[in-house]
Parts: structure tokens; sequence; C-alpha cells
């Protein structure tokens, strides 16, 4: 799996967001994912890719798509 | 000096149970009538190898599927059990979260560990892996009070909320306090009981150094027998159950059924040990005398008991014997441990629930697993079957560790 769909599965199975919601342009607050919830998931994509993202900034109101190419600038 | 007062007598309008004796209340109540022996108590891998290695959990419930991911992921176990039950107890209570005074609702939930298990798994992986590896959850999901506030959240609860942690005895606190908020009008309605979910290696480990639970690995369905002469120690189990109260005036505005009615409370403290319950029972005993005063009631009118009856050694005897003093022999005793196993802070809510349908059936459940009766107990235990009765006045009582005691009186509705 690459960094996209690392991030993509984790939101659909550990945070329960319906997989047709993820659209690249869609805030992540509207996910109901608040910043409490982006702190887990930093630590379930830094354990599960083996990554280190202390100096990536994630918050609610980035998009979908701005978190998978963080994810993935780091990742690669 | 003792400030005698009107009795209060707050009514009981729903009720909701997750046990491993049933999921929901009717398959609880049907499994510890009917049911001749306990099927949720099984060996756990968790712990393995361990003297007692078997515990009672849940069977037949999807908790993601009921509550969906998305709002399981904020909650550990006990939390998930207590919204589950609260929604069945709202749905008999023909409460509907849309036109009730939400800041008149409050929830009043006890539990003994509250998310140790969830506290456990991140331990080991800040020391497997390291600090960086920990979740940002561990204080929302462990915290007592968790419970409650997933309540509050889950159907939009705005009143008074808090966690009651008095070990063993959280659950009937919790129904104890809920019945002192509803008498001083600080709420309407209040939802109360106990949640626990301790399957933890760790607390299992400790309680089996303390020599506390059953070591019966051969059997371990036998292994819970409440007053029984071969009984040796609890068996822990998972499990919530609460009611919902309501101050009378409301019930009736509403025209809602009243199953019950939560007619007093009493608690007390031995100040005696930090585990081990006041050998003479004067703690449990001064809880049941305030309950009884509170509800003014006499022992002639208690016709059921709900026991604490855990199956250890000193608790059956301690407490048995208490209420033959207090109470004569003539009420139908009980206990409902062996069905579910020992909930620690769930078990007051689950048993107060039970004891709410033994007055509206008039049928007490027996004892399982109560095979030979210690000699040594002065009082009849129901067992082998459910015992038919006639009865309007029961009380429930609960010891905790801490030397917590409690005690409700419980009426027909």
């Amino acid at each position: 799996m690459n960094a996209a769909e690392v991030v993509k599965s984790l939101l659909v199975q550990r945070f329960g967001i319906p997989s047709a919601h993820l659209n690249a342009e869609t805030p992540l607050r509207s996910l109901r994912l608040d910043s409490l919830a982006l702190e887990e998931l930093r630590v379930l994509l830094e354990e599960q890719l083996d990554i280190d993202l202390e100096e990536v900034s994630l918050t609610p109101r980035n998009t979908v798509g701005q978190l998978v190419a963080a994810v993935d600038g780091v990742a690669a | 000096m003792t400030a005698r007062r009107t009795p209060f007598h707050a009514a009981v309008t729903g009720l909701g149970l997750v046990t491993a004796a049933g999921v929901g209340t009717k398959a609880t109540w049907h499994a510890v009538t009917e049911d001749p022996v306990p099927r949720g108590v099984r060996y756990q891998e968790e712990l393995a190898d361990l003297p007692c290695d078997f515990f009672y959990t849940i069977d037949d419930l999807d908790t993601a599927a009921v509550l969906g991911v998305a709002t399981q992921r904020m909650m550990d176990r006990f939390s998930q059990l207590a919204v589950i039950a609260a929604r069945e107890a709202m749905a008999d209570a023909g409460l509907d979260a849309g036109t009730w005074d939400a800041g008149r609702v409050a929830v009043v939930i006890g539990s003994a560990h509250g998310g140790l298990p969830f506290y456990d798994q991140q331990h080991v992986a800040m020391a497997a892996r390291g600090a960086r590896r920990v979740s940002p959850k561990l204080a929302p999901l462990t915290v007592i009070n968790s419970a409650a506030s997933s309540i509050c959240m889950d159907i939009g609860a705005q009143g008074p909320s808090l966690g009651v942690a008095t070990a063993c005895s959280s659950g009937t606190v919790a129904l104890g306090t809920a019945h002192q908020l509803l008498r001083t009008g600080a709420c309407d309605i209040a939802i109360a009981g106990g949640a626990e979910s301790a399957l933890s290696r760790l607390l299992v480990a400790s309680a089996c150094q303390m020599k506390a639970t059953s070591t019966r690995r051969d059997n371990p369905s036998a292994a819970c027998r409440p007053f029984d002469a071969e009984r040796d120690g609890f068996v822990i189990g998972e499990g919530a159950g609460l009611l919902v109260m309501e101050r009378p005036e409301h019930a009736s505005a509403r025209g809602a059924t009243v199953r019950a009615r939560v007619s007093g409370y009493g608690a007390s403290n031995d100040a005696f040990s930090a585990v081990a319950p006041d050998p003479d029972g004067h703690g449990i005993e001064q809880a049941l005398r305030l309950a009884m005063a509170d509800a003014d009631v006499e022992a002639g009118d208690v016709g059921h008991v709900s026991a604490h009856g855990t199956s250890t050694v000193v608790n059956d005897l301690i407490e048995a014997t208490m209420l033959r003093r207090v109470l004569g022999d003539h009420p139908l005793v009980t206990s409902t441990k062996a069905m579910t196993g020992h909930t620690l802070g769930a078990a007051g809510g689950i048993e107060a629930a039970l004891t709410v349908l033994a007055l509206e059936r008039q049928l007490v459940p027996p004892t399982a697993n109560l095979e030979v009766p210690d000699p040594r107990i002065p009082i009849e235990i129901v067992r082998g079957e459910a015992r038919p009765g006639t009865f309007d006045c029961a009380v429930k009582t609960s010891l905790g560790f801490g030397g917590h005691n409690a005690a409700l009186v419980l009426t027909r509705g």
C-alpha cells in the first residue's frame, strides 16, 4: 500500500469515515476529524509507515488531499 | 442523630442491561431465571496461565455495528456497554431526546476500574515502542467518568453528570446518588447505574495474588457459587446495568409506566480495612438500616433481597449473617453473580435492574451453582429454580473494597 492508501484505509477502518466521503477537496473537520483525531492519526501513520511526522502540521482545516500530500511528502 | 424525612419514591421507568447472561433486559432476565448454568464464562487468552484464567464476557454483541466506528473510537469498552444499556433504558422508558428539557437530565454511572484495559494497552505500547507510540486518548478514555460523559454525548443529556467510584458498590452508590439528585430537585430525570469491562491481565493477575478469585480452572461455569460450601472466590465479569429514574410527578405528567420505585438509600464506610469487610458486618448493617429508615420500611416489609453474594468465603458469610440479624429469615434472598460474574462497579446497577424485574414479576431468580449451602450461613437462599413470591418491597446490598457499603430499598410501582 502506498501512503495515500494507508491514510484512506485508516480513516475508513479506525475513524469510521465512509470511503465515498474521502474526496481530495473535503476539509477534515467536515468529516468530524478534530485535532485529537488528527493526533491519533499521526501516531497510527508513524507506526504503520515507519515515518516521522513530527514536523508535519495537521489541522482540521486541511483537506483530505492536503493530508495525503503531506504524508506522501514524508514517506517518499 | 438521624434526620427523619418523608420518603422520596423515585419512579423507575426504564431498564437497560448488557451482561454475560444476555444482551438486553429480556435476554438477561430470561437467563437468570431459566438457565441452570451460566454460559458466558470461559477461558481467556489474555489470562493464560494465571490461577484464575477465566472471565464472564458478553457474547453476541458487535459494538462497532451497534455504535459505529466513529462513535466507538472515543470510548473504552466499559463506556460502550454503558451507552448501549442507556439506549435500551431510554427506549424502554419511552423517552425521546428531542422532546425533553436536556438540562434537567442527569447521568450518574459507577465503575470501579473505568478504562483500565486501554490504560494497560498504552502502557505496553510505551514500554515496547516508546513515548511517541502512545495514543493521545488515554485521559478521555480511561477516566471513571467517561461512561457518564459518553452517555451524555450520545443522548444529549445536559444536566448534572458524574462518575461514581466506590469499587464494587459503585453501581449501587450511583443509583443512590441519582435518588438524592432527584429528591433535591437538581434534575427531573436521572439515567444511572454501573458499567465495567476490566478484562485486564494486570488486574486479574493482582486479584489472583490477593487470593480473591476462584481457581476452579477445570470448571469455570461452576466456579462462582455464592453461599455454597465449596465456594472459593469471585469470578470477574463485564457488563452494564442502568435505570431511568424520574421525579414521580415528572413520570406521571408524561404518563410513563412506573415499573418500580427507588424508595430509600443508605451508605456507610467500615473505616476498617482496604480490602476486608468489617468481620461483624456493622458497616453494611448501617447502610441497610439507613436505607430502610429512608424508605420508612420495617424488616417485616422486606420480601426479597438481591444480595452482594460474591462467592468469596468471607463476604457471603458476613453478609448473610448481617441479613439474618437485620431482616430475619423470611425474605427470599438471592445472588445473581453466578450468571453475570462479578461485574465490580457495574454489579449494583445490573442487580438493581434485576430487582425491579423481580418486583414486577413477583419472581426471585435462583442462585445458580448453589448446590450445598454453607451450613454456617443462617438464612435460606433461593436455589434450584426461580421462586414466586408476594412482596412489595425489596432491598439491594453492595459492599466495595475500601469499606464502601451501600443499600437501596425498591418498592413496587
